[in-house]
């Protein structure tokens, strides 16, 4: 009998299936980190890890703390700065990199800076971080959203995709052809860009997902592929990779809290000894 | 994208005829020490022409190419005497004879455009009092397209700019590499970094291609990582006889035997007959400097060793899991874990 998973494992597997050999991955904190270390551990040895703050060549052990967190793995082959990666990404020499969502719009615009008015905002969120610019420069972006919303117009412009649909982006003269949002990636399925409309549409499902369950979710009419397919489901190998490597993100992060903290303070009550 | 491994590993030979082209604008990837000479050495025996070099030191990178007649324009910031007070540069003849045009920089606006072209921007700011000077106002074969002037948009002042510079090329010679290309160098840097990533292309020549853990345990002396390199050569001696930290000293013996037939076109000419054009690679070229001189001449100039301090890069843990197979952080074990997901998890298939 195939193994339980939850819909968290399956999204992180979907994501490391973007990375192949030899690519240059980019990657931010968090999911990312998960998808491309099950990414190099099963399907693609060559790919090139890396993390923003110039940390080149990485093969994680752990699941990184942050962008800067050398200590996920044992050495690496290339320590450079932030301002490099970020020209390098300008250069072009960067092949995908993984961003996550807050809002995004139907032409993958996205907004990860304020919920509601910015100078007064209902829901503060992280800013732009690396994201304005990886999705401008990079060949090939891939969105997750694991809570974030679909909406007709972002509250914040954070960070550009299609702009507006069509031939937008690229009459702009400000982006590199062909790059741009390649895919998004949710917690119910993958949606990807519609060649001459650039606007999103559903191309998979996961397991156990209708299609009345994603169009809910989203404010315009929402096309469909006419090839819609099953998220493929994940083999055990790569489900028990992702236990193994981040507890956190198979259980759920308060849950391993919560187990993290009772370990803890058992094992402090039993040190303490009162005079 | 990464290219395969297997194909960068290859010979001087090889690399040249495949990475420099007649008509290329190359780069001399280090500053004064270090210089590529063996990749210079091959690129004057495939008689590449018609070439611009870049050259921040216009040393002997320079004058060989010129006395090869690989080079017909060159942007630099000094040219070398090699042939001392009377005799002086091969660079010097073929200016006065009209067989070489140069483009004079400062040593900081070179390395400016450098820095520009490594960025991907299109420009970049330099110094404002450059304004005063014949560096700005004299222009060669660059023309309007030497210096620039822009104006601040945040204090309205009038500031000169270079252009980016994209060689095709950059020939780099350095300690150690492994064999995906990843570049380890330290020492007298100068614009070497810059001129590595400002290029289309990067041939890297090493003293040794050491095993891929040798460079993981010390990232910080890589100072350009695989993807950007084109080939990888294992050449000893590569930039003989000029220096390289911990592997030679400058061969005094071979500087001032090159000094002297530098003072005359045909003397060195005629040096580079016996040198460069009779062997067919550096390891031919030494094995004709030790039947030549003797081994104790090399040998005198082989660096001692002075280690630098281990860079710790240790890590706390490599597992979040002990020995007998518990989380660290949490008190269960992976079944006990797997058991908690199928009973709380937001699962798919549950």
């Amino acid at each position: 009998m195939a193994k339980k998973y939850s819909l968290n494992e399956l999204l992180i597997i979907a994501v490391a299936r973007e990375i192949q050999d030899f690519e240059n991955v980019v990657l931010g904190v968090g999911l990312p980190t998960t998808a491309g270390a099950l990414a190099k551990a099963i399907h693609a040895p060559k790919a090139n890890l890396m993390m923003e703050s110039g940390i080149i060549d990485i093969d994680p052990l752990v699941q990184p703390n942050n962008i800067a967190d050398a200590m996920c793995c044992r050495g690496y082959s290339c320590a450079t700065d932030l301002f490099s990666t970020f020209t390098m990404t300008y250069r072009g020499f960067v092949d995908v990199c993984f961003l996550g969502v807050a809002q995004v719009d139907r032409y993958g615009n996205l907004n990860t800076t304020a919920i509601g008015d910015y100078d007064c905002p209902t829901l503060r969120l992280p800013g732009a971080g690396g994201a304005a610019d990886f999705i401008s420069y990079a060949k090939r972006t891939v969105l997750t959203m694991r809570g974030g919303e679909f909406v007709n117009k972002l509250d914040y412009f954070t960070s550009p995709g299609y702009l507006d649909g069509g031939q937008s982006r690229e009459k702009s003269g400000r982006f590199p052809k062909g790059s741009g949002p390649a895919k998004l990636i949710t917690r119910k399925g993958i949606f990807e860009f519609d060649q001459t409309t650039k606007e999103l549409f559903l191309s998979q499902i996961h397991p156990g997902i209708t299609v009345a369950d994603i169009i809910k979710d989203v404010p315009w009419e929402l096309k469909v592929s006419d090839t819609l397919s099953e998220t493929a489901a994940p083999s055990d190998n790569e489900i028990d990779f992702i236990r193994r490597f981040a507890p956190a993100e198979s259980l759920g992060k308060s849950l391993m809290l919560e187990l993290a903290t009772k370990k803890f303070l058992t094992e402090a009550s039993e040190k303490i000894t009162l005079p | 994208m990464t290219q395969s491994n297997s194909t960068k590993v290859m010979t001087t030979k090889e690399a040249v005829k495949r990475f420099v082209h007649d008509g290329d604008t190359i780069i001399t990837g280090n500053y004064t020490e270090a210089l590529p000479l063996s990749l210079i050495f091959e690129v004057i025996r495939q008689e590449k022409k018609e070439m611009t070099l870049y050259s921040q030191s216009g040393n002997m990178d320079a004058e060989f190419l010129v006395a090869g007649d690989c080079i017909s324009r060159m942007v630099s910031t000094f040219v070398t005497k090699w042939g001392g007070r009377q005799g002086g540069s091969m660079v010097g003849r073929y200016l006065k004879a009209g067989k070489l045009e140069i483009e004079d920089y400062t040593n900081f606006t070179y390395n400016a455009m450098l820095a520009a072209g490594a960025a991907g921007y299109s420009y970049m700011q330099v110094l404002p009092a450059i304004m005063d000077t014949d560096v700005f106002k004299k222009r060669g074969f660059m023309g309007a397209n030497k210096f620039g002037v822009t104006t601040c948009p945040f204090t309205g002042k009038t500031i000169p700019v270079v252009p980016a510079a994209n060689p095709d090329v950059c020939l780099l010679h350095v300690q150690r590499a492994d064999k995906y290309g990843n570049a380890q160098h330290w020492g007298g840097l100068g614009s070497t970094v810059h001129a590595c990533l400002a290029s289309k292309n990067i041939i890297v020549t090493c003293e040794e291609i050491v095993d891929h853990e040798v460079i993981r345990s010390a990232p910080h002396h890589t100072i350009v990582p695989d993807f950007r390199v084109s080939a990888v050569i294992e050449e000893p001696y590569g930039c003989h006889p000029m220096e390289l930290p911990g592997y030679y000293g400058t061969d005094l013996n071979a500087l001032s035997i090159f000094m002297f037939t530098n003072a005359t076109e045909t003397g060195l000419k005629d040096w580079m007959e016996e040198w460069v054009y009779a062997l067919p690679d550096r390891s031919s070229y030494i094995q004709h400097y030790i039947e030549t001189y003797g081994l104790p001449t090399l040998e005198q100039y082989r660096a001692k060793p002075y280690y630098s301090a281990p860079t710790n890069y240790g890590i706390s843990t490599k597992s979040l899991w002990d020995e007998q197979g518990k989380s660290i952080e949490m008190n269960i074990d992976f079944a006990e874990m797997e058991k908690l997901i199928v009973e709380k998890g937001d699962l798919v298939n549950g």
